[in-house]
Formats: structure tokens, sequence, C-alpha cells
């Protein structure tokens, strides 16, 4: 084991190193390109023993990356916004193959209009395609994702490729100190892959990914692939298990962050949920019962996980840093559903903020808080997006220079 | 924690110097956390750079709006509104400014209340590493400012060079250069200051015609607006005696800043030159030469 200063993309790089991957087919993206930069750099150095190729887009990159895992070998490709969606037709498409590759997304807000920042429309368009979902604070839980994600899409319960999601700039391109484990530690916990189901061995043909007509053919295989979701909902926790005995750190379907005796709670994923965290500390010492619930797994939905941690709660603020136009928050909707029949549930507050990557300030925090302890008298809209006076002068001044008066 | 802000033009290196100062705390035992930001790449375009330093758990990401230690890699970037180098800036912090000028100059032109500490870092760097590249010579001044020690400093330049640079000699250069800047300075007494949080200010955003609100830029030839002359370290300077008007210069500028006067020589507005000295590359006279220092007339020039 060693402590390095690592980017994101850099504790990305080490995971997949570590894992021992076999094919990496790449496409560049702002800001995921490091990622694969390091990748290719490493591989022709002779530090790694995988292949690489660069491709001609994210389309072929995907159709790639399912290709050669369900030849039986291990693979890893990242992509990021765009990339994403560029591809998007055959994410739907690998997932139905049931093959257990593993994918970064870099997350970063999507055109019109065109942007750098990041924001999670990208990785939640991929909500329904059957890809699990870890989404990563740090850069830490990068590196030790990847290596969970493979552990877990490699179960014979699951079969189900991960998407790993860290956002673009803040975990990207941010430095901070990173564990990088040993590679024989890494062996321990995650093993050769041997598939069972889908593997290319010569004397044993077989037709992969084969098209069904007729509804109930059709209606078997989707369902199949919604239970082995919900598999990895136990698979999951048995590997963090697994992983907190192999290394040491610890990690859950959620992350509760001072919540035990909290009334007002947080909802937020990603980087910026190390700012909420900062705000909750804030708040308490103003004497508010502030705490965070950081959902990590978002596909396989941690329903249980969340009704408890929430049961009791006076009021929640889910904090959206994405927005479906013309309904709100995504995260919002998917807690409601998973909050109404609960007797004793909180009061749901909605708000989007971090679009673009856009500064969540502490007073917008303080802002937050202060409804929540409103609760049931908030003024706020349903969702509230998260602008200031100052922001707003500043969009005022740019429309006067885009000659919009 | 003690929080530092770099500010440079692309490729001066102020992402190297975050992350010089970065791996040097790191190397003492510190929390740290050092990002960049920028928008799509281009030379000489303002960017920053941040660097977290803390004893116990850092709790912050993205950009520092209150910084103990500013960086100022560039002079000219102080009076741009864009960059805004000196926003935040508070009493008890440093600003750092490489520039030949004295600090005092700066206080009064600028109007600086930090303590202001300067050095030249474009003169040492041309003159002991040969390029106007300043990354580890700010690194290594930020170290200074915050009191990190000499070997930390050095081990850290060794460590973020090696990955970029494969001349051992121009690494060794580079090291000397940062020493050197790491002894011209004294360490300062760091009070870092609790920052205060104002009221909230959230609105509710109100709708507005699409008109006004989808991304369409309806003025006309704002780049005129936006000069970018002073994003240069190098400005090219013509030799009429040599030059033969074959215009090649004219149609490789990528900035379309260089025009014929009336005799029909090239002539350049220095408004808009970015300095990329892609015409002194391209001329096949060697007619134009990279030249520092400030921009004489056109009357002058033609005169030479
Ligand atoms: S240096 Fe030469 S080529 Fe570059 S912007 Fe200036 S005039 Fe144009
Ligand atoms: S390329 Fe050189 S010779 Fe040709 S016009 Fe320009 S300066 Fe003169």
């Amino acid at each position: 084991m060693k402590r390095e200063m690592l980017t994101g993309n850099a504790a990305a790089a080490w995971g997949v190193r570590l894992a021992e991957v076999d094919y990496v087919p790449a496409f560049p993206i702002t800001p995921q390109t490091e990622i694969i930069e390091t990748l290719s750099g490493w591989i022709s150095d002779g530090v790694m023993d995988t292949r690489f190729v660069t491709m001609d887009s994210e389309h072929s990159m995907i159709t790639a990356a399912g290709a050669a895992s369900a030849t039986g070998v291990r693979v890893f490709t990242a992509t990021s916004s765009q990339g994403l969606l560029y591809g998007f037709e055959m994410i739907y498409t690998v997932a139905g193959w049931r093959v257990p590759l593993v994918l970064i997304n870099v997350s970063r807000g999507l055109s019109s209009p065109i942007t750098l920042g990041p924001d999670h429309n990208d990785v939640l368009a991929t909500r329904d395609t059957g890809f699990l979902q870890i989404h990563c604070e740090n850069c830490q839980e990068v590196l030790d994702s990847v290596l969970m994600a493979y552990r877990m899409a490699e179960d014979e319960r699951v079969l189900l490729p991960v998407i790993v999601n860290m956002d673009g700039f803040y975990l990207s391109f941010t430095r901070e100190p990173v564990e990088i484990p040993d590679v024989e530690e890494v062996r321990r916990f995650l093993p050769a892959y041997n598939p069972s189901h889908a593997y290319f061995k010569a004397g044993h043909p077989m037709a992969q990914g084969v098209a069904v007509l007729g509804g109930e053919y059709y209606s078997y295989f989707k369902y199949q692939m919604h239970l082995a979701s919900k598999n990895a909902l136990d698979v999951y926790k048995k590997t963090c298990r697994e992983f907190e005995k192999e290394f040491g750190r610890k990690y859950d379907t959620i992350e509760e962050y001072r919540l035990d005796d909290a009334e007002y709670v947080l909802i937020m994923i990603d980087s910026f949920s190390t700012m909420g965290k900062a705000a909750v500390d804030r708040a308490r010492e103003q004497g508010i019962k502030a705490g965070l619930l950081r959902p990590r797994l978002l596909r396989p939905f941690p329903e249980e996980d969340i009704r408890k941690a929430l049961n009791g709660k006076r009021s929640v603020a889910v904090i959206d840093q994405n927005i479906s136009m013309g309904k709100g928050g995504i995260l919002y909707s998917e807690l409601a559903g998973c909050l109404y029949n609960e007797k004793n549930r909180p009061f749901l507050l909605s708000f989007i903020g971090g679009l673009g990557g856009k500064n969540i300030s502490p007073e917008e925090f303080t802002f937050i808080f202060d409804q929540l302890v409103r609760g049931e008298e908030a003024e706020v809209e349903t969702p509230h997006l998260l602008y200031t006076e100052q922001e707003w002068e500043g969009m005022q001044k740019l429309k006067d220079i885009a000659g919009k008066g | 924690m003690l929080k530092l802000r770099f500010h440079g033009r692309g490729g001066q290196g102020a992402k190297v110097a975050s992350r010089t100062v970065g791996t040097a705390a790191f190397m003492e035992g510190c929390n740290v956390q050092d990002f960049p930001l920028y928008g799509a790449e281009r030379r000489g375009a303002p960017i920053s750079a941040f660097t977290r330093i803390a004893r116990g758990q850092i709790m912050e990401r993205g950009v520092i709006p209150d910084p103990d230690v500013i960086i100022v890699m560039d002079h000219t970037l102080l009076s741009d509104p864009q960059a805004a180098p000196l926003s935040g800036s508070n009493k008890g912090g440093v600003v750092f400014v490489n520039t030949p000028e004295s600090p005092e100059q700066l206080k009064a032109d600028y109007d600086i209340d930090a303590l202001v500490i300067t050095l030249d870092l474009t003169k040492i760097g041309l003159d002991m590493v040969g390029s106007s590249i300043l990354s580890t010579l700010a690194g290594a001044v930020a170290s200074r400012i915050i009191g990190i020690g000499e070997d930390s400093l050095k081990d850290a330049v060794e460590k973020e060079l090696s990955g970029i640079i494969a001349d051992r000699e121009l690494l060794e250069k580079n090291i000397e250069a940062a020493l050197y800047c790491f002894r011209s300075l004294e360490p300062v007494e760091m009070k870092t200051l609790q920052s205060e949080h104002g009221k909230s200010t959230v609105i509710t955003m109100p709708f507005e015609r699409a008109r006004i609100s989808s991304p369409a830029i309806n003025a006309a030839a704002s780049s005129i607006l936006k000069q970018t002359g002073n994003w240069k370290v190098f400005r090219p300077f013509w030799d009429y005696d040599v030059c033969n008007k074959c215009m090649i210069c004219v149609s490789r500028c990528p900035e379309g800043c260089i025009s014929l006067n009336e005799e029909g020589f090239p002539s350049v507005d220095n408004e808009h030159c970015k300095g990329c000295l892609i015409c002194v590359e391209e001329c096949p006279k060697k007619a134009i030469k990279a030249v520092r220092g400030p921009v004489p007339d056109q009357v002058e020039v033609t005169g030479e």
C-alpha cells in the first residue's frame, strides 16, 4: 500500500490497473480523457498487460466493450456527457447482453448550451438501462469503487454492467491523498473473472444477444435483468464487507453523516456532498439538528436502507444536481416514491443546485436549512432552483454583452 | 486550513504551481486538495488553480472565493475584470505578484489592503531556465510564504516535473530556479481568517421569453472589445528591410491581427496579438523577431 496525491481520473486509472483489466476500448472527451491517457501510458510502458484500442466514436467504443466482455474477458471503458449520449443506444444493448463490464462516467452538463462543469443529467439518463450505478464523493472512493464494481458485476447472481460515477473537475481534476493498495491484496479481493454464461471457446459455439419476437419472451428477459439488479443489493453489501476486511475502508449503500439524532436532513450524491457535510456542521453549531444522507448506490436503489435512515425525521431536502424539465429533480421523485407508503414519513422539499458545476454557497445551504426548519410552512417552489441575487446580476451583465437587452 | 489561489495564463504553469505546493505540504504530512480551473483550453487565456492545506479534514471543494494567499503569475491579470485575481483578498492575507515593480507601487496602483510581495519571476525564469513557464517558480514562492521546508519543496518539484520533463538538465535548472525564488523571500506569519457568511440571497428565478433566454448572441463583433494583447510574454517585431511583402505571416496569424500598412508591409494589431509567435516561425525571410518589453508606437517601429 502507498499513499499519493491523485486526481479522480488518476485514481480511476489505478483502480483499472489493479483490477488487471484485459481490454480497454477508448475515445477521448473532457473531463474524462486523463483516465485513458494514463492507462495508455502504462500499457505502452509495459506495466499493464492490457489491449488498448482507440475507437472512432463512443457508439463503437461501448459496442466493442460489450462484445469483448461477451468473450469472457475483463473490460473497462470510460466516457462523459455527450459521449455517453452518443453511445446511448449501445448502453441499453450491452446491458441486455448481461456482460459485467465497468464504465466510468465523469459527469458533465449536457448540451445545449454546451459546457464543461458537472451535473448528473448525463449519468441519470442511464438509470433505466440495467447498468448498476455507484456514485463517488472523493478520489479514494473512485479507486475503491472500480474494484468493488467488478466484484459485484461478475457475481453469478448479478452479471450486469456497472457505471462508476464521479464529478468532472470537482473530482476528475482534483488531487487528494489516495491509498493505492498492492496488487496481491486486490487479487485476494477480486479473483480472475471466470464466466459461465458468456465466453469464447473454440469448440463451444454460442450465439449471443439474439432477437426475440413476442412480448412474453421479451418481458422475461427484461424482468430477469430487474431481478438481477435487485440481487445486486445483497451482493453489494457482501462486497462492502469483504472490501472492509481486506482494505479497512467501510462503505455501504448509503452514507449517513450526523444522521442518528438529526431532525433536518440533506440528501445529496457525489462530490458536492462534501459541501453539504460542512453545511451540516455549521447548522449544528447554530443548534439545528442537521444531518446528511448520501446514496452511494443508485441502481439498484437502496429503498429499505433509505426508509430506515429517514424514519422519524422531521423534514428532508433533496438537492438534485440535475433537472427533468417540466417535472423537477430526478432524485426527489425517487425519494418521494420510496417514502410514500411510510406512516412516519418526513416532509420533503426539493432543490435544484449545482447545475453545470455551479457552486452551492454556504448562504444557499443556510437558505435550505431555514426552509427545512419551517417544514410545511416553507416558502419554496417544488423544485426551487438554488440561485443567488449576485448570480442573477452576473447573468444580467452577460445578457447585456450578448445584446439581449 | 490554508487556502491558496493561483492566477496565470494558459501555458504559464498555474496548475503545476498549485500542485507543487500541494505535494510539498503533503510530504510534510498535511491533508491537501489541489484543483485547476480552465475552460476550453487556450494558451494565454486567464486560468486559476487552487490549493487547500489542512491538518484535519478538508470539507470544501471547488473554487476558493476567500484565499489566504493569492499568487498572481502575470502582472497584466491585475487589471483583467474577468480574471479578477484580487477578489476576496483580505487584510490578513498575502498577495504575491510576478513583476519587476515594488510592493508599494502595486499597493497604490491597485488599492490592495493585503500584504503585497513581488519578485520578477519571468526574468528569473528566462535567465535561469530559459523559459517563461513559471510553474515551479510560483510553486516555490507559495511554499516559502506559507512556511514549507526547503527539502520538501525540492522533493515536490522533482516529483511534479519528473512526470512532465524527460530532460534531466532542464529539471535541474528548474529546481535551481525554484530554490533561488524560495530563498529570495521570507515566510509570512499566516493568520487564517474564518470567512463570514452573509444572509441568504436565494431568489426565485422568473420566466423570460426565448428571445432573451436562448443561448444565442445577438450583438455583433464583440470579439473586438475583448483585448487579448496582454496575453503575450514575447511580441513579434518586423524588420521591414528584410521583409519582401510575401504576406505569409498575414495569412498564418490565427488571430487575423496582421494587416498591411500603406507601403504594403505587415503591421500588427497589438491589442489583439496574443504573442503565439506563429508569424515568427512562418516567415521565410526571418524578418520577424520575438522581443520583450513595451510596445513602441508604429512610427518608431517603421523608423528602426
Ligand atoms: S504572434 Fe504573430 S501570429 Fe501570433 S497572434 Fe501575434 S501577430 Fe498573430
Ligand atoms: S512572412 Fe516575413 S517576409 Fe513575408 S510578409 Fe511576413 S514578415 Fe514579410
